[in-house]
């Protein structure tokens, strides 16, 4: 596995410089803000006993919903004495589309995970997957309450392009959908790695959504970023073809940190037989973290 | 008692409270009223608002930019939902335990050698102050008691010896108040507006007296609530004359030419005083139901006689005049104090101390609470910055003290007025703050060698966070965030 192979797309320019601080002006929310949702599904999963550990906020990637966090991590968290939260993006699973869907920004998902966060009682830790990823590297940066967050194959923070290449060796038919913003039917092996059972694979990817093909662009696109100023740990599959390790290091390096890579495993890392493990990881470091703040 | 004392737990308190325990301070925040909310608190004896205020900025605008009010809330919301949000705020932050209610701030003395002696009184719940005073003494003073609560009141010629009655906006609750009178309401500002617009219906007549003609701007413009569009209009990036060219001819265009409502013609550029928000108005005068007439000459026994000549027999005044900046508290000369403002830089830090700052002395022409987010992000950097540099704070405050004349108003020429002393344009002010942070930012990082120089490698593994804690006197939670935010300057 060659972690720092280098991007064929992308490789000489990454995309705008990440702004190492949230700016104080925030003109496009302030002209265009996000429409309201009448209906956000937020699903939680509670330990026994109230946990002093601060509550945990899990927010899915693009063609998902919460339930991708019901399926294992959920339980296994809550069993582990942890709060956790998950959360559906506006037009996936349980939680309301507005009107011009196909127009959704991935700054609208940023609003939805805020208006999440306001309804919890205590400033929560971040966990995103994928797209998600990519979200709350975004939402920590503007929310400094955030005690950590963890990125599992996360979309880099200033643009996909050197990845976009893997995806379209591996399955052009389904990057070429989802960039027009259809459903992006993929092939089992695009999304999961080699030791996923067919019949769970099957299963998970009927339940996929199709993104809206505004933010589907965006994640792809060039794109400012704002740099979290909170630990920060990243986590990716060696056999994943959407975030390719690469990609992962990438983010890392660029949140200054180095990503933790699980091999055998593909993008799907809290489905994929050894989510477990990524979730040992995950929880020990927050655990440590906590511990040092 | 922690070493920061917090005076005043409305929306400017909390705010500071918040961010300057984040940046690991220990903040204690003292309160005079049973509840947080400063002005949105209705049920507190200092709140200004009155039953049917909304806000006058919409949702965007009037939020904390990391804390949004939620979409259930319309894009104005009632006070009563404000107050509900600065609640969730304050529980969710962990600032409400620190508050201290029920308690004034009787007087605060500079201690020699640095700090405050800081003198506290119980409020009982009749709302008097007294027993026993408590000394407590802390390291630094950030005031956030407002600035909308002490009533400015004009004095006419034969004011009191007028047969009515005259009251103050800070005295008008209720809309009851104006059963069946026959009422004058005095001044354009956005509650004398909201007043007049209330007494429809109620009062048997509504005169609005104005000094001069003001802009009225709509709440809502094609559909949408109009501070954003004004944005929209500010983001083309265009001189401010032609932005002001936009925004008159988008007025025009929604709400027409005001003399067709019976209005003066604004005798100044749009922008040029403080935007009055307000639809209703334009549209109770359209129906009669609000008659303009311009200023007072004199009050003259059971009438009031206008500067044209005009008399009017009112029996209630409400003096909608604005409130004049006040800090009891303080000695004045403690707050560089110039002609009835604390001249401070970005009204916010003091010129010659550290231990002092002020938050949310701000009106601007548009949301509050934004504003003062980043006001207590830079007060709370400055003071990491004293705390890991004591000499580049001190070469700050010269900067600090040469800066004092720049007012961030976007290039408008503001009318003179006292009603502006602390007036900024929102956009100008971010700007400005947010120049501020860079700065003391870089001024932080190059204060802290050890977590520069390892560069992006620091934040490698979980363990560093704390080594750069351990690194800095200065406290773990500052240095987190320093190492963590700057550290690579």
């Amino acid at each position: 596995m060659s972690v720092e192979r280098p991007p064929r797309l992308g490789a000489t320019w990454r995309g705008p410089r990440i702004r190492r601080r949230e700016p104080v002006l925030r003109r496009l929310d302030w002209t265009f803000p996000a429409p309201p949702l009448t209906r956000r599904e937020l699903v939680s999963a509670l330990p026994d006993r109230p946990s002093a550990r601060p509550p945990v906020l899990l927010v899915h990637g693009a063609w998902h919903a919460a339930w991708c966090w019901q399926e294992h991590w959920m339980p296994a968290m809550a069993a582990r004495g942890w709060e956790v939260h998950a959360l559906s993006l506006r037009a996936h699973g349980g939680s309301e589309a507005p009107a011009n869907r196909a127009l959704i920004p991935i700054r609208h998902y940023e609003h939805d995970v805020l208006q999440a966060i306001t309804t919890l009682e205590r400033p929560p830790i971040l966990i995103g997957h994928s797209m998600g990823g990519l979200i709350v590297q975004h939402v920590l940066a503007r929310y400094s309450a955030a005690p950590a967050g963890v990125l599992l194959a996360p979309v880099p923070p200033r643009h996909h392009g050197g990845a976009l290449d893997a995806v379209g060796r591996a399955d052009p038919l389904a990057l070429a959908r989802a960039l027009v913003g259809l459903h992006p039917r993929p092939r089992t092996t695009t999304m999961f790695g080699s030791a996923t059972d067919p019949a769970d694979a099957a299963r998970w990817a009927a339940r996929l959504e199709p993104e809206p093909w505004l933010a589907t662009l965006q994640l792809v696109l060039p794109r400012p970023s704002h740099e979290p100023s909170q630990p920060v740990l990243v986590i990716g599959g060696g056999e994943d073809r959407l975030t390719p390790p690469h990609a992962v290091a990438r983010t890392a390096r660029e949140l200054g940190t180095r990503a933790h890579l699980f091999p055998g495993m593909g993008h799907q890392l809290m489905l994929e037989p050894g989510w477990e493990s990524v979730l040992d990881l995950a929880l020990g470091w927050l655990d440590d973290v906590l511990i040092g703040a | 008692m922690g070493d920061t004392l917090v005076v005043g737990a409305g929306s400017s308190g909390l705010a500071a409270a918040k961010n300057l325990a984040e940046a690991g301070f220990d903040v204690d925040v003292v309160e005079r009223e049973r509840d947080l909310g400063g002005n949105w608190n209705f049920a507190g004896s200092g709140s200004r608002v009155y039953s049917g205020t909304h806000t006058i900025s919409s949702k965007p605008f009037t939020q904390y930019p990391d804390f949004p009010m939620p979409d259930a809330d319309p894009d104005y919301p009632h006070h009563s939902r404000v107050h509900a949000y600065l609640r969730r705020y304050a529980d969710h932050f962990g600032v409400t335990p620190r508050i201290a209610f029920s308690t004034s701030v009787e007087s605060a003395t500079p201690r020699e050698g640095g700090g405050w002696r800081v003198e506290l009184a119980r409020v009982t719940d009749d709302g008097t102050v007294g027993g026993e005073l408590e000394v407590r003494e802390v390291e630094r003073l950030v005031v956030a008691n407002g600035h909308n609560w002490s009533p400015k009141v004009p004095e006419y010629p034969g004011q009191d010896r007028f047969a009515g009655t005259i009251l103050h906006t800070a005295d008008f609750k209720r809309p009851e108040q104006l059963d069946g009178h026959r009422v004058l309401v005095v001044g354009a500002g956005n509650s004398g507006c909201d007043v007049a617009v209330a007494a429809v219906g109620r009062a048997e007549t509504v005169w609005h007296s104005t000094r001069r003609a003001y802009w009225y701007a709509p709440k809502y413009a094609l559909g949408r609530p109009a501070d954003q569009l004004g944005d929209l209009v500010f983001s083309l990036g265009l001189p401010i004359r032609w932005t002001q060219a936009i925004l008159e001819a988008t007025a025009r265009v929604v709400v027409g030419r005001y003399e067709r409502y019976g209005l003066p013609t604004p005798d100044h550029r749009f922008l040029e005083t403080h935007p009055i928000v307000n639809q209703s108005l334009l549209y109770h005068v359209g129906h009669g139901d609000i008659v303009p007439v311009p200023d007072i000459a004199r009050f003259e026994g059971d009438a009031v006689e206008l500067v044209d000549g005009q008399r009017i027999e009112a029996d209630l005044v409400v003096f909608a005049t604005g409130y004049t900046i006040r800090i009891p508290f303080l000695d004045p000369s403690l707050l560089n104090w110039h002609d009835g403002a604390p001249r401070l830089h970005r009204n916010v830090l003091h010129p010659e101390r550290t231990d002092l700052a002020v938050i949310g002395l701000i009106q601007p022409d548009s949301g509050q609470f934004g504003l003062v987010h980043w006001q207590s992000v830079l007060l709370a950097r400055f003071l990491t910055l004293v705390r890991v540099d004591p000499a580049a704070a001190r070469a700050e405050l010269a900067r600090f003290a040469a800066g004092l004349d720049e007012r961030s108003q976007g290039g408008i020429a503001l009318v003179d007025s006292t009603r502006h002393l602390v007036e900024v344009e929102h956009l100008d002010y971010a700007r400005a703050l947010d120049r501020d942070l860079a700065r003391v930012n870089a001024l932080i990082a190059a204060a802290m060698p050890s977590a520069r120089g390892a560069g992006w490698a620091r934040r490698s593994s979980d363990g560093d966070r704390r080594v750069a804690a351990r690194d800095v006197t200065a406290g773990a939670a500052a240095a987190r965030s320093v190492a963590a935010q700057d550290g690579r300057g």
